[in-house]
């Protein structure tokens, strides 16, 4: 049996996918700033769920921001084009892609599992990830509670800063009036919806239309977002991980190429240690 | 003190000689008073080259200065001092660079120590221009007349017929070449106000011509990278745009690309590509370059994606495409010229539902360089250019044809708008969507 590993680096997350003919483990860690470590580290662990040794991958794509910072992998791919095939195998009815991760957003227009544009937003806080985690923090509610707690809203406070540090402000401010939690989570994940809406739009958008990364699992924005588009929008069983399964597929499909021809792709023949670049 | 930088090599090694050009304009300004020679602040475009040329008046380029500034990366202490009078990042940094330059070298009574190439010399007189280009060239000399106070300012416009795809520009464009006429007189009046000299008409009917030349043969050059693999891109380009730009109508600008077209001959002949292999050809469809980061050139270089035609910096066009009206005055002909230069893709843009001049232009230069997709550059401190990129991509899509576009983002001169992690693994997602589409079809 062959085995295929993808590694996705994000910048708040490490993910690792381990297949076959079907996935065999998958694993999610934090990201530090020691990325070749951890990678490591969640590998490994990767391998022992799936009950395997790094000899037995056949295989493995490292893709993320962090995919240089992969000595073990074979091949570098861009986070774009893998969850493009991840969501491919997820949910092939999809032909937009919303990625929110950590520290930027995406939108992807796929076709067959193959990118036929994209856009990215990564020069302003707002309308990622990393927003949400900063107003959270200033209300003191736990995150991953953020997204439930705006859908028992009376109504949506509105937001007017697109700046994260001043919608903090401004966030603190309106507390101070008495407006329920509730209501400005709402019109938090209300502008942040907006914010993404307006970079997503710039694509030719198509049904259906799914969410990805770590912001897939914020129910609140997942609806704010649904709303933007006017559809229910689908999110895949565990949207963390798809950047790594389109990796992990990627080399299946490398590997595959090249065996039809009765050859082998070139490995890296590095080995899974820990590297001394950070040392 | 200047951020370290690597060189960014070139690819063809007549385009290796531009610095000595650029540092022999800066400098140019600075002997100027020695030779007896006016010194005129001027822009790009501007349709006053070759009045300046013919009447020995030196330009100081302030838009090229910038862009060495930023090249160096050594700007930013010209931007933080603008802005310490309040001129916002957010304005044209190329102007707020160089009024940054201008405002330390009239507390110094000097160029600042460390100027690039020793910065440019105090003028005589500023000539602003803005073209329909650039809101920026209207007020950039009023701006820095507030430091210079005794620098005389003449500022003219050279209007072209603005695009109705249910008008008939023809009907107009006589008017606008009469109002452009009389500016250019005007220029000349100034300047010879400034200079105390007459102009010689029949230099500047030969420096007209020799312009005109120079426009042909910069052209038939160009062409030369429609070749497969193509022996020059626009990395080069942003280089070899130099004696065009801020040379033209001299001899200097016109051996240059005598020089350039047979090196790139030899490079057909001898089967050299700027990428070898030569995986895909894109267009620069539009924008500024960051000149702090040429280096990404190099970057899609090594990864086999080329680009062979450029519209930014492409400021002419075969004379003989834009069938000027015969004329004896040497202004009107340059007035022709400019109008013609715009409004010569109108007709083909009529023929094409829902398209624009501009994206027509983009149309012409995908097929004739056969193409695969197109990079669009949005400068955020340049809103007049750089505005409607935007729309033009979304045209391109709609009108022609759903090729892979990348929209980088960054700014001229500003280099805190840049993100090289951020901005490689944009270009690394828009290579494999160029493999994606070549592949899907076939």
């Amino acid at each position: 049996m062959d085995y295929f590993a993808g590694v996705d680096i994000g910048s708040t997350m490490t993910k690792v996918v381990i297949v076959s003919d079907k996935i065999v483990a998958s694993l999610i860690g934090p990201t530090g700033p020691e990325h070749r470590k951890l990678a490591n580290r969640v590998m490994e662990e990767a391998l022992k769920e799936a009950r395997l040794s790094f000899d037995d991958l056949t295989y493995i794509v490292a893709t993320g921001y962090g995919r240089i910072n992969v000595p073990f992998a074979d091949r570098q791919i861009t986070e774009i084009t893998c969850h493009a095939k991840g969501l491919q195998s997820l949910l092939p009815s999809v032909k937009t892609v919303i990625d929110v991760g950590g520290q930027d957003s995406k939108g992807i227009k796929i076709l067959n599992g193959k990118v036929m544009n994209f856009v990215m937003n990564d020069k302003c806080a707002a309308g990622t990830g990393r927003f949400l985690e900063i107003i959270a923090d200033s209300l003191g509610v736990p995150l991953d509670k953020i997204g439930e707690i705006s859908l028992t809203a009376e109504r949506i406070a509105p937001v007017s800063s697109t700046c994260t540090v001043f919608a903090e402000a401004e966030i603190i401010s309106r507390l101070a009036t008495g407006e329920p939690i509730a209501n400005l989570l709402a019109g938090i994940h209300d502008a942040v919806a907006t914010r993404i809406a307006a970079l997503v739009k710039k694509l030719n958008v198509e049904p259906d239309i799914a969410v990805t990364g770590g912001g897939a699992k914020n129910v609140g924005l997942v609806k704010a977002l649904g709303s933007k588009f006017g559809r229910e929008l689908l999110v895949p069983p565990e949207p963390l991980i798809t950047g790594a399964l389109g990796a992990a597929l990627m080399g299946k499909d490398i590997y595959e190429k090249y065996a039809a021809e009765g050859l082998k792709p070139s490995r890296s023949g590095h080995k899974l240690e820990e590297a001394t670049f950070f040392k | 003190m200047a951020e370290e930088k690597k060189g960014r090599a070139v690819a063809t090694s007549t385009a290796a000689s531009i610095p000595k050009f650029v540092r022999g304009n800066l400098s140019a300004t600075l002997k100027a008073k020695e030779e007896g020679k006016k010194v005129a602040a001027a822009f790009i475009a501007d349709g006053q080259d070759e009045i300046m040329r013919a009447m020995d008046i030196v330009p100081a380029w302030g838009e090229s200065f910038s862009g060495v500034c930023a090249a160096k990366r050594d700007a930013e202490k010209y931007l933080q001092k603008a802005e310490s009078d309040n001129f916002s990042r957010s304005l044209c940094t190329y102007a707020t660079c160089n009024i940054g330059f201008d405002m330390m070298r009239e507390e110094l009574g000097q160029a600042p120590e460390g100027a690039p190439w020793g910065g440019m010399a105090r003028p005589d007189m500023m000539l602003g221009n803005g073209q329909l280009l650039c809101d920026p060239r209207f007020k950039w000399p009023q701006a820095t007349q507030h430091y210079q106070q005794d620098v005389p300012v003449f500022v003219t416009n050279m209007y072209y017929p603005p695009w109705d795809p249910n008008g008939d520009h023809h009907e107009v464009e006589e008017l606008y070449v009469k109002y452009a006429k009389e500016e250019l007189h005007e220029t000349v009046k100034f300047c010879e106000k400034i200079t105390g000299k007459k102009m010689d008409w029949d230099r500047l009917a030969k420096t007209v011509e020799l312009s005109d030349k120079t426009w042909d043969l910069f052209i038939d050059t160009y062409e030369l990278r429609k070749h497969i693999p193509t022996p020059m891109d626009t990395g080069d380009a942003m280089n070899t745009m130099v004696p065009l730009t801020f040379n033209l109508g001299t001899q200097e600008a016109y051996d240059f690309y005598v020089s350039l077209k047979a090196e790139l001959e030899q490079k057909i002949k001898d089967g050299i590509g700027v990428a070898d292999p030569e995986k895909f050809r894109v267009i620069w469809a539009a924008g500024l370059p960051s000149w702090f980061a040429l280096g990404d050139f190099q970057y899609f270089n090594s990864k086999g994606v080329v680009f062979p035609v450029e519209v930014t910096y492409r400021g002419c066009e075969k004379i003989e495409r834009l069938d000027l009206p015969k004329t004896n005055d040497p202004l009107e002909h340059i007035a022709w010229r400019w109008v013609r230069y715009w409004t010569h893709w109108y007709d083909a843009a009529k023929k094409r539902p829902g398209s624009t001049p501009k994206v027509e232009r983009i149309i012409e230069y995908i097929e004739d360089y056969k193409c695969d997709g197109a990079v669009f550059h949005s400068a955020f401190s340049c809103r007049s250019w750089h505005a409607g990129i935007m729309q033009q991509a979304a045209t391109l899509k709609k009108v022609y044809e759903d090729i892979p576009i990348l929209i980088m983002e960054g700014d001229i001169v500003d280099i805190s708008s840049y993100n090289e992690a951020d901005t490689h693994n944009r270009i690394d997602a828009f290579i494999e969507t160029l493999a994606a589409h070549k592949a899907r079809k076939g």
